[in-house]
């Protein structure tokens, strides 16, 4: 038996999600119709109004519904810190730190040479145009400590520094309330490689 | 089914060569190894913010893996840290990348290459040590490509007669050196940087041009058309 159009194409546009195969995506398809058509009516404007409302801010390149998002127009931060990170899901882990107050570039990735994702793919041009707004006195590399998140801070920090910008990189090591028991030895390898004099 | 069966292999010293995710939580994993050469596995679970594997599946790291499996995918069940964690730098970092797309591109899947396993992990040392980076790059290339068996002759010529330093040649992919005048298309060089790299010498500011020039052009041969990943970014980089 063959399923009507409109149900494969559903199921088509369902498999778009990462990590939804064909019968997951059946499955999500039969329980919108059957069980919760107000849920998948719902799913279908949030998703209209998201496509149609949100961009990405012209200062922090998060997602935004205005041109510059909440965080960047608020005033009340500090505009000489810049703060580089790979997602958004990294900018909120800093916010909840309440330690930093400066401002926030989000790169939507990282360089990963092997998937070619590349400089244009994260947008370095508008970065580099973002740091030398002649506010901005230093920046702050918060990608991740994985081989693609150090790659990322190196070039940017090379660009950067050739532009006569001051850059610094989130410190790595022992986790709070770490135990040399209990850490994995490749942190602690990189904790003892990196250590620093105490003042 | 006994999950493996006897194809389980406990402990073996890999490199990881690349990652990509696999399903919602898991990952594919290409790796290097020493006896079993390039393997295929999933880490099941391995995207979990706490998955033991989640900071260990790193490339350029020496790791032992233990896997199991028939398939072309094996599954992967446990990593620990090998001997020596490697610190690669910055540009020693997109070194180390290229080397892995190197190594994903031309070596065929399970086959074993012990002696250039041990080479690439020395390189991995010599770039996390920040040693010269041209001539350990060089050396891998070529060592590659006598590892994988095509022959790079570098002492004497096509029909037979020992290479002069003093010469200049043409060096055709799949053939080697020839005298030039003849309206082939290959790299000049002299016979000083074939016989220099013969010997693994460096040294000379003209050897490692020529022998850059070399290697591109063999390397590109043996890739075909597609572009490395890594050599586009640099560029892309360079235009910023």
């Amino acid at each position: 038996m063959k399923n009507p159009t409109s149900l494969d194409n559903l199921v088509e546009a369902l498999r778009c999600l990462p990590g939804v195969g064909p019968k997951s995506a059946l499955r999500m398809a039969y329980h919108l119709l059957q069980r919760d058509r107000n849920g998948a009516d719902k799913l279908a404007q949030a998703l209209q109004g998201a496509l149609e409302q949100i961009g990405h801010c012209s200062s922090c390149n998060n997602f935004s519904e205005q041109p510059v998002c909440n965080l960047c127009a608020t005033g009340n931060r500090d505009a000489r810190l810049l703060c580089v990170v790979e997602m958004p899901t990294d900018l909120m882990m800093l916010e909840q730190t309440h330690t930093y107050h400066g401002m926030y570039f989000v790169l939507m990735g990282r360089l990963s040479p092997l998937d070619g994702i590349g400089p244009r793919e994260i947008h370095l041009d508008r970065l580099l145009k973002r740091a030398q707004d002649s506010i901005v006195e230093e920046v702050i590399l918060a990608t991740n400590y994985t081989v693609e998140g150090e790659a990322t801070a190196h070039y940017i920090s090379e660009l950067l520094k050739a532009r006569g910008i001051k850059v610094s990189r989130i410190a790595r090591g022992l986790p709070m309330g770490g135990e040399i028991e209990n850490v994995d030895s490749g942190t602690l390898a990189q904790a003892m490689m990196e250590r620093r004099a105490v003042r | 089914m006994a999950a493996g069966g006897i194809a389980r292999q406990d402990q073996q010293p890999v490199f990881v060569l690349h990652t990509y995710p696999f399903k919602e939580t898991s990952l594919v994993v290409e790796l290097f190894s020493r006896d079993f050469g390039r393997v295929a596995a999933i880490a099941k679970g391995a995207r979990r913010p706490r998955s033991a594997m989640r900071g260990m599946l790193q490339a350029f790291q020496p790791l032992l893996a233990t896997w199991s499996g028939k398939s072309e995918l094996r599954n992967l069940h446990s990593l620990d840290w090998g001997e020596g964690l490697l610190l690669l730098n910055g540009e020693a970092l997109m070194c180390g990348f290229y080397l892995n797309e190197l190594l994903l591109r031309l070596l065929p899947r399970e086959d074993p290459h012990t002696a250039l396993f041990d080479y690439y992990s020395q390189t991995l040392r010599y770039l996390a040590a920040a040693e010269p980076m041209a001539p350990t790059l060089r050396r891998l290339e070529l060592k590659m490509l006598q590892e994988l068996g095509y022959a790079v002759p570098l002492t004497h010529q096509v029909e037979g007669t020992p290479i002069e330093p003093e010469h200049e040649y043409l060096y055709l992919p799949e053939r080697g050196a020839v005298s030039p005048g003849d309206n082939e298309t290959g790299v000049q060089l002299s016979g000083k940087t074939l016989l220099d790299m013969a010997r693994d010498d460096y040294s000379d500011p003209a050897t490692l041009l020529q022998s850059k020039q070399l290697m591109r052009m063999l390397l590109a041969h043996y890739l075909g058309d597609k572009p490395l990943h890594t050599r586009q970014l640099l560029i892309d980089l360079q235009e910023l």
